[in-house]
């Protein structure tokens, strides 16, 4: 047995993948269209607090879910733009 | 996809779990650059998602991902338009007693394997990484056997006489 | 109406600790900008805004399964007149925390009309827990922290549902 060759298998040995590596890669693959086409565009649904008879908490509650959704709406119009991108280059 | 994919037994995860050492490794090796490394890996997999309907066997998927592995990988080291250069006096010398697995050996002998022009340094790597056969290699490759064979005969002539001027070879491990 | 949303928020979250994963440390854009948006959703409003989620509706029934598993969303959105009232050495004071070993950068997009985004994936051990965008424009920037757990393909399958138009891809263009 060559002791070159054997140092080298040793060297080179895989080496285990960085933690997370696989996740890192599901998490960039959902960022990947599918086959089927998607409808990508920023969400606006601002829902304006009336609260019937006035209630303090429907309308606190009211204005939670309003923020709720400008902040997914600000959050995933660049998502959507990167699903785009992508979906440009694969085409 | 996901369907066709479930029919061939190809899991997308299933099969990033148990190839990313492999095609981490390859990058790795050739690139010596983690963060490069895990870069060439992340789009490797990224590729093999957009054509899984194409793989037929698991197989066929560790086959195709070593291949794309080594050609990305290539890619990397050519987009950065260097060959690794390094300066072998800041490589820490393995100290006189050095023996058969002497962790200082591995380093010294991943850095002149990462000193070898392109084509040569993918070989060794497939090769004692992979334990592949010339013709696997030639495969993955795209080259003919002989040239691997040859680039394989020359890059261990080329190891043995920068190893023998540190005195470390088989005649006589130094101390 | 940006200004009214401002106040709008600040009077309607109660003040409660913002467990953010890194600093949106981004005053000197704020100086800059012309309008700006900050959202800090804590777990506690996301529970209670939850409950206001129609299950019957099915676009809010989308949001109210996203919001399981996110722990906080945090929101900086900066508009300016004038294009190249910003830098990118702006967003320094971020992109540095993001750099750090618990984040990953997984995919970075840009196109001619200087369109610009990434997503970062902070990880622990094996497990994603929190994401980081950050989105450009010539005079816009977005900044976005989710902490916890998000489904990535369901954030901007969220947009779809809202009657928007079909966006035709851009040209390819991949940002190194």
């Amino acid at each position: 047995m060559d002791w070159l060759e054997d140092e080298l298998r040793r060297a080179l040995a895989r080496e285990d993948a960085p933690d997370g590596l696989a996740e890192r890669v599901m998490a960039r693959r959902a960022l990947a269209p599918s086959g089927a086409p998607r409808w990508l565009a920023a969400a606006a649904m601002v829902v304006v607090a009336v609260g019937a008879g006035g209630a303090w908490r429907q309308h606190q509650g009211n204005q939670a879910k309003q923020e709720v959704m400008l902040a997914l709406r600000l959050a995933s119009a660049p998502v959507q733009h990167i699903q785009s991108e992508i979906r440009g280059i694969t085409q | 996809m996901l369907t066709e994919a479930v029919e061939t037994g190809c899991d997308f995860k299933a099969l990033v779990r148990q190839h990313q050492a492999t095609v981490f490794s390859i990058a790795l090796h050739f690139l010596r650059d983690r963060a490069s490394a895990e870069e060439v890996a992340q789009e490797v997999f990224f590729s093999l998602h957009r054509n899984l309907a194409r793989i037929e066997t698991p197989a066929h998927a560790a086959a195709w991902l070593r291949k794309v592995a080594v050609q990305r990988a290539i890619d990397e080291g050519r987009r950065r338009s260097r060959r690794p250069q390094v300066a072998l006096e800041d490589v820490a010398e393995p100290a006189a007693g050095v023996r058969p697995g002497d962790p200082l050996l591995s380093e010294l002998l991943r850095k002149l394997v990462a000193t070898l022009p392109e084509a040569p340094r993918m070989v060794m790597v497939l090769r004692y990484q992979e334990d592949l056969e010339p013709a696997e290699i030639a495969a993955a490759l795209e080259m003919p056997v002989a040239t691997v064979k040859s680039h394989l005969q020359r890059s261990l002539a080329l190891l043995r006489g920068k190893l023998a001027r540190r005195g470390i070879g088989e005649s006589g491990w130094t101390g | 109406m940006k200004s009214l949303l401002i106040l709008t928020c600040l009077a309607a979250l109660p003040a409660m600790a913002a467990p953010q994963q890194f600093q949106l440390n981004l005053d000197s854009v704020a100086a800059k900008a012309s309008e700006h948006v900050d959202v800090s959703l804590n777990a506690s409003t996301l529970q209670f805004a939850a409950k206001f989620l129609d299950a019957n509706d099915p676009d809010e029934a989308k949001v109210k399964k996203l919001l399981v598993g996110i722990e906080g969303i945090y929101v900086r959105h900066f508009n300016f007149k004038t294009a190249g009232a910003w830098s990118q050495a702006d967003l320094e004071p971020v992109r540095a925390q993001l750099r750090g070993p618990e984040w990953s950068k997984i995919v970075g997009t840009g196109s001619e009309d200087g369109e610009k985004a990434e997503v970062w994936l902070r990880t622990s051990g094996n497990k994603s827990i929190g994401v980081a965008i950050i989105a450009t424009e010539p005079k816009e920037i977005t900044v976005v922290n989710i902490a916890g757990n998000i489904d990535l393909e369901n954030l901007a399958e969220l947009g779809g549902h809202f009657g928007v138009p079909k966006v035709k891809p851009d040209k390819p263009h991949k940002e190194e």
